[in-house]
Parts: structure tokens; C-alpha cells; sequence
């Protein structure tokens, strides 16, 4: 009898889950050179099984030159990247210059862990010169490459092979020309694209040198 | 992996429970007969019970058909084998890789219960499976010489078992021909080296 | 539970018009530009449902939500101990989220200021966000009182910070070293609030391991080299046995004069070094020199 009731109680306690992300996939990469700086993202937007969008992009650049890449839960990403637009702003009106990298690198980390206990569901790349990769609070470092997102695991060991020659023990690391870097690029979300269903559609590159930045977009497949 | 008229089998060396490294010498890639290997991942105990009931029936069929056990048949064989637990299953995911009798070369995965993934370029499992697939895709490619073979399928293993807090600790590499089968170990980071 | 919630929450109504009127506006959106609100608390966003802390659980930890999708850097060995000649710390460089390694160039020896370190364990973030506000506020106590902060004060201050923030999810587990007018400092301060004076700790998922190597060759006595073989000899071991720690070990050595970095070593050189070393060599590593 007891029991009974008790089973009624559970059962008439519907529970709403509070749930406000979704992972709308895709990978981004970033790698610096000796005075350049590729940024590249996918352009497929997705949830679950079914693609929302071919080409919705997820790498910005930003207001001070600096281009932001991030993957996750794409109202987050788009969000976040409205408000440091914001910020640069301001920035600029106060200072008379623009945000510098390092110091967009370290408003980013704390704009992040301002969310602390209602994270923004976003892995950050940051690209100019140097790349700075993020975890969804705010902790974050410089890299040489930098891969995030659904395939992470799978394009981050290749950019490991391919540009700081992991596991190649006499290899003289080289200066990358950035038509190679392209072309790694290229590769791996090729090679992303067939393994993982979140990646696909276009590659969107921009190609950041001291003249400004130059924006690329590559076909992948489609399926 | 495959390549021109051979095939390549490697795996890491680590045993773990959870975070803790409990060996660097495990072997999960077994001979199933002269020119077929194959590779489990997964459940320790598991592991070396699986690799003791394949070395019986291995040894049974050789008696009873008085031939060597083909690649496929032994894949087969495998997928029986697992699937017989289809309800308490061994925590295992085996991949095989052989020559046939007409040496052409013959890869393969399963699941935990034996369904079979038959595959043309190259299978992957266990923890590191995502970084191998990325890894395998970039770096493979048609008709690969034995000596180039080894080295994409190092490569591939190095960089992947490297992003992995699970794997690691050393690798065994077997290169499957008509002629031989040729083993090395590699020296990642932190192989225990015997020599 | 809804109270102390609402102590952190920016878009709550209960917030007070004095904390209103010194943020100005939206805090996050528009910064903090009035000086005077130096000592306030950062302020936080928090999710509009009835339990945040259990959301924020759900959302982040990989070890207890099975739909854990924010994935949080974690992992960790760090050791410090004090000797005769001052403090030395020794850290690993790695972080993962899941089995997945995220980097093996994570510097967990947070360089507060010139004569404060603090180390990194738990989460990446929370560690390097407070202990980068400790800085700031080791700084204005030294522009007010003409002196520096001693270590005791400083992880205090740590320890004070998080101790208000107790239950709501941070993961930090620190030390933080120094040399004041007492002497070399060591403290131990983590998220549970917990701050310990001493002179031995070892945080993070591998330190048992690194225990075991330290307190089987520690001396009080012991020269500066061999005590920085010893903190670099303990995270190796613990790199080798824990899968969470890994890369390279960072050494610094605390002085009277302030900080020194001693140096980074790839954890896999140091394998095949020690390997390398006669077996009968297996014992504490300050009697090899």
C-alpha cells in the first residue's frame, strides 16, 4: 500500500529538465606561421541527425582584425561573439586604438568564466599572428595549431603529425609556406568530413597576413 | 591496414584500471595462425580469455579440416564466438588482419557481439578509435610496399595514441607478407624498452 | 539553498541598490570601470532554473553526468615541499577533457608576482581566474600598506574567496608559495575551502604517486639540486603511473630574493634517462650525487 503510493507520488512528479544548449557540431582549426595565421571552420550547422544549415558560418572576424572561430551550441557562439564585438568597441572609444591581440586573448577568458556556473556551451580558437585555444570557462593558451569541435579528435592528432612533426624524431621542423598550410588544412577536414557526420559542406578559411584578412571557401562533400 | 599485397597490425602496449597504468607489456595483438593476427581492445580479463577459447578452436579446426583456418573463416569464427554472449557479452572489440592462401589481404572489426565490419583501407578500435580514424584517413593511401606500410601505420598509432590519456605507453607493429611476418616495437613516449 | 544563490546572481531582484549603483549598468557587458568597487566579488551569471548547481553538474562533470556535454579541462600532478634552502614546486603539463588529451603545454605554476606562485589542479580555469584576481589583489595591498603581502595573507585571501563560492561547482586544488618576512610560506588551499599550512603536499590525480617518490627521498637537508632532481624525479613517476598527468615537468625554486623557474623537461626524456641509470640506482634520488 505504501509502496503504491509512493509510485503514484513519482509519477505524478513530472519533471521539466531546465535545458537550454544543443550541439550544433562542426570542427574549426587554427594554425600560425611564421607571419600568417590561417583560421578555417566548416560551414554546417546541424542537430542530431538532421542539417539546420549548409553554410552558417562560425568564424568571425572580428572588429580589431582578430578572427574568432568557436563550435558548440551555435546561438552561444553567435552571442558571444556579438558581445565582444561590444567590447572592442567600447574599448576603442576609451583608448583611441584597437583591442591587441594578447589583450582581446585574455577579455575572451574572462568573458567566459563570467559564465562560470552557466557556461557558454562554446570551444573558442582565437587567430592573429598566434592562435589562443579556449575551454567553454575561460582557460586558455597559445598554440602553434589548434583543432576544436565534433572531429577534434580526429583532425588534432594529424595536425600534430603533419605540423609540429609529432613522432618524427630526426625531422627538422621546416618554416610552413602557407600554400602547405592550405593544403593540411584542406586535408584534414577531408578527412574529417568522412569520418564525421557534423562536418561537412564548405570550408571557410580566412587567411590572416599583415595586409589584413583574406577570406577563402572550399567545397567538401555534401552528404 | 591495408596494403600491396600485405597487411599491418599494431597496437599499444598499456594496461590500465581507469587512470592507473597497471602495465606497460600487455599484448593485445595475437597470431591466430601464421599469416593471421589479431588485435582485441577492451576488458583485460576479457582479453586473454577471448585470446585462450580462439587459440582452442584455432587449434580444433586445424585438427578437424587438416588446413590452416582462413582470415575470413577465422573472422567468422570470431563473430560466432562473440555473438554466442550476445546477452552477457566479452568486453572486447577484435580486429583482424591476414593473407588468404592467395595472399591477398584481408581486414576486418567488430563490435563487442560480433557484427562484422569488412573494410578495404583500414580498421580501428578502442579508446583512441576517433584520433586512428582521423589519423588512418589522412595518412592512407592504395597499394602501399610493406616498409612504407609500416611506417603510415606507426605514424598513424604515434600521433593518435599521443592525444590519448588511455593509450600509450609503447606499440607493437606486425607487417604481415607472403614471404614473413615482420614485428617491431616502437618507442613512444614512456615504452618500457627490454632490449 | 535560494538565498545564497541569489548572492551571486547578477539578474536577480534581490541583488541590493548598492551593489547596482556600483556596477552600473550590466556588468558583464560593460566591464567594471569604478575603481572603488575593487574589493567587490566578481559577479556571475546564473541560469534562471530551480536548481542551477545541479544544472551546472549535469552540463559539465564528465565523471557523474552521462550527458555531460561541456567538457572542462581537468588532471593534474603538482607537488611542493619546503627544504633548507627555500621552497620547490614541480608541476606536469597536461589537461584532458574525457580520455582526450587537450595539450601537454599547460603551464599549472601560476606566476602571481615576482615572489608568489601558485600551482593549478581541478579546473584549468577556476585556478587561473582566481588566482590572476589574487594577483590584483596582492597588488592593491601592497600600493595600500607600503609592503608586501605575506603568503599566509595572500592564500587567505584564496581561501576566503572560494570558501563563498563553496557548493557551487568550483573544482581548485592549490598551493600557494612564497618567501616574507616569516620565512618560506606554503599553503594548501582548495575549493572545499580547506587551507593548510605545511611543508609537503602533492595535489592533483597523481599525487599519491608522487608522495610515495617524495617522501621516500625527502631531507630537509638536502642541496637545491637535489631537491630539484627529487620534485622532478616525483612527477615524473606519477606521470608514468596516472594517466591524467603527463608532458612536461615545470620546476621552480622559491628564494628569498623571489621565484626562479629551473627549467622544463619533456617526461619522456626523463623515462629513458632514468632507464638508462643502473637499477641498483632505484632508490631515494638524493643520495645519487
Amino acid at each position: 500500500m505504501e509502496y503504491a503510493t509512493q509510485h503514484r507520488a513519482t509519477e505524478q512528479a513530472i519533471q521539466h529538465r531546465f535545458d537550454p544548449y544543443a550541439d550544433n557540431g562542426g570542427t574549426i582549426l587554427a594554425i600560425a606561421g611564421e607571419d600568417f595565421c590561417v583560421v578555417a571552420g566548416d560551414t554546417r550547422q546541424s542537430e542530431g541527425y538532421s542539417i539546420n544549415s549548409r553554410y552558417a558560418p562560425k568564424v568571425f572576424k572580428m572588429k580589431n582584425n582578430v578572427v574568432l572561430a568557436n563550435s558548440g551550441f551555435h546561438a552561444d557562439g553567435v552571442t558571444l561573439t556579438k558581445r565582444l564585438n561590444q567590447r572592442i568597441e567600447w574599448y576603442r572609444h576609451a583608448h583611441e586604438k584597437d583591442m591587441s591581440a594578447p589583450a582581446f586573448a585574455q577579455m575572451l577568458a574572462t568573458t567566459l568564466y563570467g559564465r562560470r556556473f552557466f557556461p557558454y556551451y562554446s570551444f573558442c580558437i582565437v587567430g592573429r599572428g598566434m592562435v589562443y585555444g579556449y575551454d567553454p570557462v575561460g582557460s586558455y593558451e597559445r598554440y602553434q595549431c589548434r583543432a576544436a569541435g565534433s572531429a577534434q579528435n580526429l583532425v588534432q592528432p594529424f595536425l600534430d603529425s603533419q605540423i609540429t612533426l609529432n613522432g618524427q624524431k630526426d625531422a627538422q621542423p621546416t618554416p610552413l609556406s602557407l600554400a602547405d598550410v592550405l593544403c593540411i588544412v584542406k586535408d584534414a577536414f577531408t578527412s574529417a568530413t568522412e569520418r564525421d557526420i557534423y562536418t561537412g559542406d564548405y570550408i571557410e578559411l580566412h587567411i590572416i597576413t599583415r595586409e589584413g584578412v583574406e577570406t577563402q571557401l572550399h567545397p567538401l562533400k555534401k552528404d | 591496414m591495408v596494403g600491396k599485397n600485405c597487411v599491418a597490425i599494431a597496437s599499444d602496449k598499456r594496461l590500465g584500471m581507469q587512470a592507473m597504468t597497471i602495465s606497460t607489456e600487455f599484448p593485445k595483438v595475437f597470431p591466430a595462425t601464421e599469416r593471421t593476427y589479431y588485435g582485441l581492445a577492451g576488458l583485460a580479463t576479457d582479453v586473454q580469455t577471448m585470446s585462450e577459447l580462439l587459440r582452442f578452436k584455432v587449434n580444433m579446426y586445424k585438427m578437424r579440416e587438416e588446413r590452416t583456418i582462413q582470415p575470413k573463416t577465422f573472422a567468422h569464427m570470431l563473430s560466432s564466438t562473440l555473438y554466442e554472449r550476445r546477452f552477457g557479452p566479452y568486453f572486447t572489440e577484435p580486429v583482424v588482419a591476414g593473407l588468404d592462401d592467395k595472399n591477398r589481404p584481408f581486414i576486418c572489426a567488430m563490435d563487442l557481439i560480433g557484427c562484422i565490419n569488412f573494410a578495404k583501407d583500414f580498421v580501428v578500435c578502442g579508446t583512441a578509435s576517433p584520433n586512428l580514424y582521423g589519423m588512418c584517413e589522412s595518412l592512407w593511401e592504395p597499394d602501399l610496399e610493406p616498409e612504407d606500410l609500416f611506417e603510415t601505420i606507426s605514424q598513424a598509432l604515434i600521433s593518435a595514441v599521443d592525444r590519448d590519456a588511455l593509450s600509450g605507453w609503447g606499440a607493437v607493429v606486425h607487417v604481415i607478407t607472403p614471404e614473413r611476418v615482420v614485428t617491431r616495437t616502437l618507442k613512444t613516449r614512456q615504452a618500457v624498452c627490454l632490449c | 539553498m535560494n538565498s545564497f544563490v541569489e548572492r551571486f546572481s547578477s539578474g536577480s531582484d534581490l541583488l541590493s541598490t548598492h551593489r547596482k549603483g556600483l556596477l552600473a549598468g550590466e556588468p558583464e557587458l560593460a566591464g567594471r570601470w569604478d575603481a572603488a568597487d575593487e574589493y567587490a566579488m566578481p559577479q556571475f551569471d546564473l541560469p534562471h532554473c530551480a536548481d542551477p548547481i545541479a544544472f551546472l553538474q549535469r552540463q559539465t562533470d564528465d565523471s557523474l553526468a552521462e550527458d555531460c556535454r561541456i567538457k572542462i579541462q581537468h588532471g593534474t600532478t603538482t607537488l611542493a615541499f619546503k627544504f633548507a634552502e627555500g621552497i620547490i614546486v614541480a608541476v606536469d603539463s597536461r589537461a584532458t577533457a574525457g580520455a582526450y588529451i587537450s595539450t601537454q603545454s599547460v603551464k599549472k605554476v601560476i606566476e602571481i608576482n615576482p615572489y608568489l606562485l601558485g600551482t593549478m589542479a581541478g579546473g584549468a580555469a577556476d585556478c587561473s581566474y582566481w588566482e590572476r584576481e589574487l594577483g590584483r589583489r596582492c597588488r592593491l595591498y601592497q600600493l595600500r600598506n607600503k609592503e608586501r603581502i605575506s603568503v599566509a595573507a595572500a592564500s587567505k585571501i584564496l581561501s576566503n574567496i572560494v570558501y563563498s563560492y563553496k557548493g557551487m561547482g568550483l573544482s581548485m586544488g592549490t598551493m600557494i608559495t612564497g618567501w616574507d618576512k616569516s620565512g618560506p610560506g606554503l599553503f594548501y588551499v582548495d575549493s572545499d575551502g580547506t587551507r593548510l599550512k605545511g611543508s609537503i603536499f602533492s595535489v592533483g590525480s597523481g599525487s599519491t604517486f608522487a608522495y610515495g617518490v617524495m617522501d621516500s627521498g625527502y631531507d630537509y637537508d638536502m642541496s637545491v639540486a637535489d631537491a630539484i632532481e627529487l620534485g622532478r624525479r616525483s612527477i615524473y613517476h606519477a606521470t608514468h603511473r596516472d594517466a591524467y598527468s603527463g608532458g612536461v615537468v615545470n620546476v621552480y625554486h622559491v628564494k628569498q630574493e623571489g621565484w626562479e623557474f629551473k627549467g622544463r623537461t619533456d617526461v619522456t626524456d626523463l623515462h629513458y634517462e632514468y632507464q638508462d641509470q643502473a637499477k641498483s640506482m632505484h632508490v631515494p634520488a638524493y643520495t645519487l650525487h
